[in-house]
């Protein structure tokens, strides 16, 4: 794989981004994180992490239709791209191939 | 949506204020729905609350500068050709970037000089630790001489009775420290050979718990537990002590008579941003009545100062202090309101607390070194119009001499370069110039600084100076200047159409219409400058040469070194017999108090109204001395006996007092139920014993030593010529008469002329910011005036070869710039009147402002203007046509 890296918080919102599929945008993303890892993760640091995740090209976004909710403004969608894709599955390959090497780690009892 | 549920807007204006378009709905919409979501789950409150605060959190560099900065502003692999072509623009026409480069350093130079100026001015008496606590206690009181004369009635003093003090201590808790602080004393301080004159200043106790000037020597804790305990400067040490260590020394101090004081410590000295200043530190105790003063509630006369306990607060203080004052002084001011008539509304004493931090600009209070804001201002605006002038010239050489860049700016065009990626080079070119200016500019500082310090009477050194605070903002301040200066001439620029340009039109004229708005305001503001310093220098030259109704010239005035007391007068007597036999003097006599050395007026009730005259102490000698001119009667005669209670008075004072024949009248000043008064023997025509600042007031002369004093000063007139051998031989017949007291000198028209020291100081500082703007704004008009004689080249061939005389061709080319210099100074006329109005208010006498002054600056501007643009125009006309028609 590249130089490229992911961050914890970069992988964590990317790998949001691949399961809310259709519905990923900013609040939801908090929620997500939210109900699975019972995490409080703050708005501004998701949007900010979305951005930069879209300038490395591993998401990309675009404007959703307007409902009544939210004072009438449209959700900014964003959508898991190939590459994006790609980097979650090396990085999780990474991971799986260094714990392989670590012998057989197991809760020692005393 | 439920109509309680509305976001708060000022936080969503924020958002839109700094979010980029792009991102804005999105980020929006997401809070709107954390907010809906939030106000159902834990309430709207708390829902507004997270909201403004998400937006905040959104306020974050990612986010603001996001599609600014991040997609580049300008392409870095350029960045390196810019500079390249900058500086081989600016090597290549040497003149025109030395005279920006000159303008932009000198006008940089004015506002890193004026920024220290007022930083010094803020930092005063920052230095002390215990600063938030300390507090200067002042008096209001009604003054009913100002309420005659229509002015403010409250008057604001900082001396206060010297029981007050004690009382005040002993008895509000919420003081914790309190001292007085007299300063001003003099002294003759004697250590084995060595003896001179002093300053002195008194302090208590707990000055040193208070003020943080640190102990080089001894312990702080221990000072002035005895009265005859003194604590020294360095500076004083070194003069009287060389490298003796000076504790436990005994000096001698004469203070109304020789006495043994101990040195017990040595502090640092005041730093030149401190209100309180003093050399030597003497206890309260040894100041002249002071034991008298401890019963005076009358006697306002101690400076105090205090320090509150942490939690106290001034609230509490005032109304104890209210009280107390109430309590001590109630009768005494009753009484008091009754006799001066003060109408009850007003109070008649209120106290009220200055912070230490506030005294150095609070001008209610006259104290040492007290300082107006406003000349903070006028510094300040004066750097500015200078940076503006020469911002100014940087716009417009940048614009008329772009005809050399419209080539490269076609070529980079058709290459491809974006106008932004023009504008971005221009930029660059001028913020290249700016910093390059930045550095002459703070070497330029550095020099002025001394001179800087002499005019505005400050100690201010760059050491001392945050360094790291004055380097970011001239740095700012450059930036600024430099895209400011820069922008305009950078749209200007990056706007050639490349065809045009490339064609080869070459004979086209430079139309830059702009430029000429910008040389009427630049002119304007020199003429307005070049008036109003002209103005000033007239007002100083009539002063000093006003005739002020007395003599000063080649007077000596010599402090008698006795005290107050009858010694004074036997010195001023032995000296007069010795003077006899010394052919050089012509005068001595004797007085309380010289020019400008300080005054004393006494107020006194006649017929149930209240006046008030100045007083002074004098012998025979006196009028004759200074030639005073008597209108009716006679001087002071020793001889007769009635006269040592007689009075000699000015006209003013007749005025004053309705007098038809003063010579018959009595003036009973001391309201002396008994007697008439002080016989009126002799009437003086009017002559200015206080600054031109003021009117002539009532005065009287006289020879009451009981009650007008002693002869503390004395004078000493020398005949003309050969002065500084006389002074000496005045020096030795002292030093044989007196050999035990100092010889302190000064001259009685210098004296005069220190009394204007401030004016003097401003009109200096105007007229060099004038040369300054002026220098600068000729350099822009010399480059102006070249390069429009430039783009008419060939018009001036063609007037030439049809048999243009030169002359002609001169005229036709300065015509313009004296239209130019009329506007600007029919604009400017008004505006330094007004100007020149407030400031000749200060004086009582001042010159009337004559069209002659404003013909006169007119015309030196209008000279200067030719002189400076003429250079190009003869150039212009001189050359021969054949050279620029033969490419046509």
């Amino acid at each position: 794989m590249s130089k490229e890296y992911l961050g914890e918080f970069e992988e964590l919102v990317l790998t949001m981004v691949g399961i809310l599929g259709e519905e990923a945008y900013g609040n939801a993303i908090v929620q997500e994180i939210k109900d699975r890892l019972g995490r409080e993760a703050n708005l501004s640091a998701v949007h900010v992490t979305l951005y930069r995740l879209e300038d490395k090209g591993h998401v990309k976004s675009r404007m959703g239709g307007a409902s009544n909710t939210r004072g009438g403004r449209r959700k900014r969608i964003f959508t898991i791209t190939n590459a994006g894709v790609a980097m979650l599955k090396a990085m999780k390959e990474a991971r799986t191939d260094l714990w392989k090497l670590v012998p057989q780690l197991k809760a020692v009892s005393v | 949506m439920n109509s309680q549920l509305h976001p708060p807007k000022r936080a969503l204006r924020f958002l839109q204020w700094f979010c980029p378009p792009a991102l804005y709905e999105g980020i929006e919409g997401d809070l709107l729905e954390a907010f809906e979501n939030d106000a159902k789950e834990v309430g709207v409150k708390k829902a507004r609350q997270r909201l403004t605060w998400n937006v905040l959190r959104f306020f974050r560099p990612e986010i603001i500068l996001r599609n600014r900065f991040s997609i580049q502003l300008f392409n870095t692999i350029m960045l390196g050709n810019y500079f390249k072509v900058a500086a081989r623009n600016i090597a290549k026409r040497k003149l025109y970037s030395f005279i920006n480069a000159i303008g932009l350093s000198i006008g940089i130079a004015f506002c890193v000089l004026i920024y220290l100026y007022i930083e010094d001015e803020r930092s005063f008496d920052q230095f002390h630790e215990n600063k938030d606590y300390i507090y200067r206690l002042n008096e209001a009181s009604y003054d009913t001489w100002a309420a005659q004369r229509g002015e403010n009635v409250m008057r604001k003093t900082a001396y206060l009775p010297l029981p007050l003090g004690i009382a005040m201590k002993d008895e509000i808790p919420e003081i914790k420290y309190l001292t007085r602080f007299n300063a001003g004393g003099q002294a003759i301080f004697r250590y084995g050979e060595k003896v001179f004159t002093e300053e002195i200043a008194y302090v208590e106790a707990d000055f040193f718990k208070m003020f943080t000037f640190p102990a080089i020597a001894g312990s702080p804790d221990q000072f002035f537990k005895d009265k005859h305990e003194v604590v020294l400067t360095p500076e004083i040490v070194t003069k009287y002590f060389g490298k003796e260590d000076p504790i436990g020394k005994v000096i001698t101090l004469d203070i109304q008579g020789e006495k043994q004081f101990t040195v017990t410590g040595v502090v640092e000295a005041p730093p030149s941003n401190s209100s309180l200043e003093f050399k030597i530190l003497v206890p309260l105790q040894n100041r002249q009545w002071y034991e008298r003063n401890l019963e005076q509630w009358g006697s306002y006369a101690y400076p105090t100062f205090i320090q509150l306990h942490d939690k106290a607060t001034v609230a509490q203080l005032q109304q104890k202090a209210d009280t107390l004052v109430q309590q001590k002084m109630g009768d005494r001011l009753e009484e008091w309101r009754k006799d001066a008539n003060i109408p009850a509304e007003y109070p008649v004493f209120q106290l009220t607390f200055t912070n230490l931090s506030n005294i150095h600009l609070d001008t209610e209070v006259s104290w040492h070194r007290v300082s107006d804001p406003k000349y903070s201002w006028i510094l300040g605006g004066i750097a500015m119009l200078i940076i503006l002038i020469a911002s100014i010239n940087y716009i417009s050489l940048a614009l008329t001499t772009s005809a050399s860049r419209k080539i490269e700016v076609g070529i980079r065009k058709v290459v491809g370069a974006h106008k932004r990626q023009l504008i971005s080079q221009f930029g660059l070119e001028s913020l290249v110039l700016a910093f390059v200016s930045l550095v002459f500019g703070l070497g330029l500082a550095t020099l002025f600084l001394p001179a800087f310090n002499e005019f505005t009477g400050k100690g201010i050194s760059l050491v001392n100076a945050n360094l790291f605070q004055l380097i970011g903002v001239t740095v700012g301040l450059t930036t600024i200047v430099g895209l400011v200066a820069g922008s305009y001439p950078a749209l200007f620029l990056s706007g050639f159409l490349p065809a045009t340009v490339l064609k080869g039109g070459f004979t086209s004229k430079l139309k830059a219409g702009f430029t000429r708005p910008l040389v009427v305001f630049q002119f304007f503001l020199s003429a307005s400058m070049i008036i109003c310093s002209v103005i000033m220098y007239r007002q100083m030259e009539f002063i000093a040469t006003r005739d002020l109704g007395f003599d000063k010239e080649q007077v000596l005035v010599v402090p008698t070194q006795a005290g107050w007391n009858e010694e004074a007068d036997k010195v001023v007597e032995q000296f007069r017999i010795r003077a006899e036999t010394e052919p050089g003097i012509t005068h001595v006599a004797g007085t309380s108090s010289s020019f400008n050395q300080g005054w004393s007026q006494y107020g006194y009730k006649i017929k149930d109204e209240n006046k008030a005259a100045f007083v002074y102490r004098v012998d025979p000698a006196y009028a004759d001395l200074l030639n005073l001119e008597f209108v009716a009667g006679r001087n002071f005669d020793e001889r007769i006996a009635s006269d040592s209670t007689a009075v000699v008075i000015n006209e003013a004072l007749a005025r004053d007092m309705g007098w038809e024949n003063p010579l018959e009248e009595h003036l009973n000043w001391r309201e002396d139920s008994v007697g008439l008064g002080a016989k009126v023997i002799g009437i003086l025509k009017d002559y200015h014993f206080l600054s031109l600042e003021r009117t002539i007031e009532p005065m009287f002369l006289s020879m009451d030593k009981k009650n007008t004093g002693y002869l503390t000063t004395m004078l000493v007139k020398l005949s003309p010529g050969d002065t500084p051998e006389k002074l000496e031989r005045v020096k030795k017949a002292w030093s044989a008469l007196f050999p035990d007291k100092p010889f302190d000198y000064s001259f009685m028209d210098q004296d005069v002329a220190n009394q204007y020291q401030a004016y003097t100081r401003w009109m200096k500082i105007t007229a060099l910011s004038t040369g300054f703007a002026i220098f600068i704004a000729c350099l822009g008009l010399f480059g102006l005036a070249g390069i429009n004689a430039v783009n008419r080249t060939k018009e001036i061939g063609i007037r030439k070869v049809m048999g243009a005389e030169l002359t002609n061709i001169f005229m036709m080319l300065n015509k313009q710039y004296v239209w130019l210099a009329i506007i600007a100074f029919s604009l400017a006329a008004p505006v330094s009147w007004y100007v020149m109005t407030k400031w000749l208010g200060s004086f009582k006498y001042a010159i009337t402002m004559s069209w002659e002054l404003f013909a006169v600056s007119m015309f030196a501007g209008l000279i200067l203007a030719l002189f400076t643009v003429s250079y190009h125009a003869i150039k212009a006309a001189l050359i021969n046509p054949a050279e620029t028609l033969k490419y046509e």
